[in-house]
C-alpha cells in the first residue's frame, strides 16, 4: 500500500493536534457533532467540504491544523481543551 | 502517548480534485439501519467498523455513539457524514466521483493500541483495495 491522502475535519483542534493528522481543517467555533456545520445548512456544508478537499493540494505542514472562519454558521462554541 | 511520537503518515496528493474520487471515513458512529449498532455498553469501546455503500439513501443511516450529542446528525446525517454534500460537489464538477465504499466506526475507545494497529489498518485496507478512492475525508463527532 502506498498510502491514501487524507484530510481531517475536526471541531476539537487541540485534541486532534495530539494525533498530528497529515492535514486538517478546523471550522472555527463549530460545536461537537457539527463537523460540517448545522443540519440542512447545505451551502455551508458544501463550502466546508470544498475547503477541506482543497487542503489536499495545498502546501500544508503535516501535523498542523488549518483554521477557517465561517460566519454563516452563526454560532461560536469553545472547543475542548487538552489538560496537561 | 506513543501515537503522537510517531512520524506523521503523510501521503502526498497528486492530481486534480476534479479528476478524483473521494471516500468518507467517520468516527461519528454512523451505520446503516440494518447493520449491527456499535456496542455502547462496553466501557472499553467498540473496535468494529461498518461499510457504507456509495449509493446509500441517507434515510437509511443512523448514529450509535454515546460520547457526543448527535441530535443534529439524527436530523441531517450530513453534519458528520457528508455524503449528500459530496454528491453536490460531484454534480458541480468539483470532484469526479464518490467512492464505492465509505466507513463508519465509533471513535471512542480505551483500546488505543488495538484501534491504531488493528481497526485503523483494516479500514485503510478496506478503502485502498475496495473503494477506488483517490483521497479520504475524515470526520469525527
Amino acid at each position: 500500500m502506498k498510502g491514501i491522502p487524507t484530510v481531517l475535519i475536526t471541531v476539537s483542534p487541540e485534541v486532534s493536534a495530539q494525533m498530528r493528522p497529515p492535514r486538517a481543517l478546523y471550522p472555527k467555533g463549530f460545536k461537537i457533532g457539527n463537523s460540517m456545520g448545522g443540519p440542512f445548512m447545505r451551502e455551508l456544508q458544501e463550502q466546508v467540504l470544498r475547503d477541506a478537499l482543497t487542503l489536499l493540494g495545498e502546501n500544508t505542514r503535516p501535523g498542523q491544523i488549518t483554521t477557517h472562519e465561517y460566519p454563516a454558521y452563526g454560532e461560536y462554541h469553545e472547543p475542548p481543551r487538552v489538560r496537561n | 502517548m506513543s501515537i503522537a511520537r510517531k512520524c506523521v503518515p503523510f501521503t502526498p496528493f497528486e492530481g486534480e480534485l476534479s479528476r478524483c474520487t473521494i471516500a468518507i471515513v467517520t468516527a461519528g458512529g454512523v451505520h446503516l439501519n440494518d447493520q449491527e449498532p456499535f456496542n455502547i455498553a462496553d466501557e472499553l469501546g467498540d473496535l468494529t467498523y461498518r461499510i457504507i455503500p456509495e449509493d446509500v439513501d441517507t434515510s437509511r443511516l443512523q448514529v450509535t455513539h454515546h460520547h457526543y450529542d448527535h441530535t443534529d446528525a439524527d436530523k441531517d446525517i450530513n453534519v458528520v457524514f457528508p455524503i449528500d454534500v459530496l454528491r453536490d460537489l460531484q454534480a458541480e464538477g468539483f470532484i469526479k466521483g464518490i467512492a464505492k465504499k465509505h466507513i463508519g466506526y465509533m471513535g471512542y475507545t480505551m483500546q488505543l493500541k488495538a484501534m491504531y494497529e488493528g481497526t485503523a489498518r483494516e479500514i485503510a485496507i478496506e478503502i485502498d483495495k475496495g473503494s477506488r478512492a483517490d483521497a479520504v475525508i475524515l470526520t469525527g463527532g
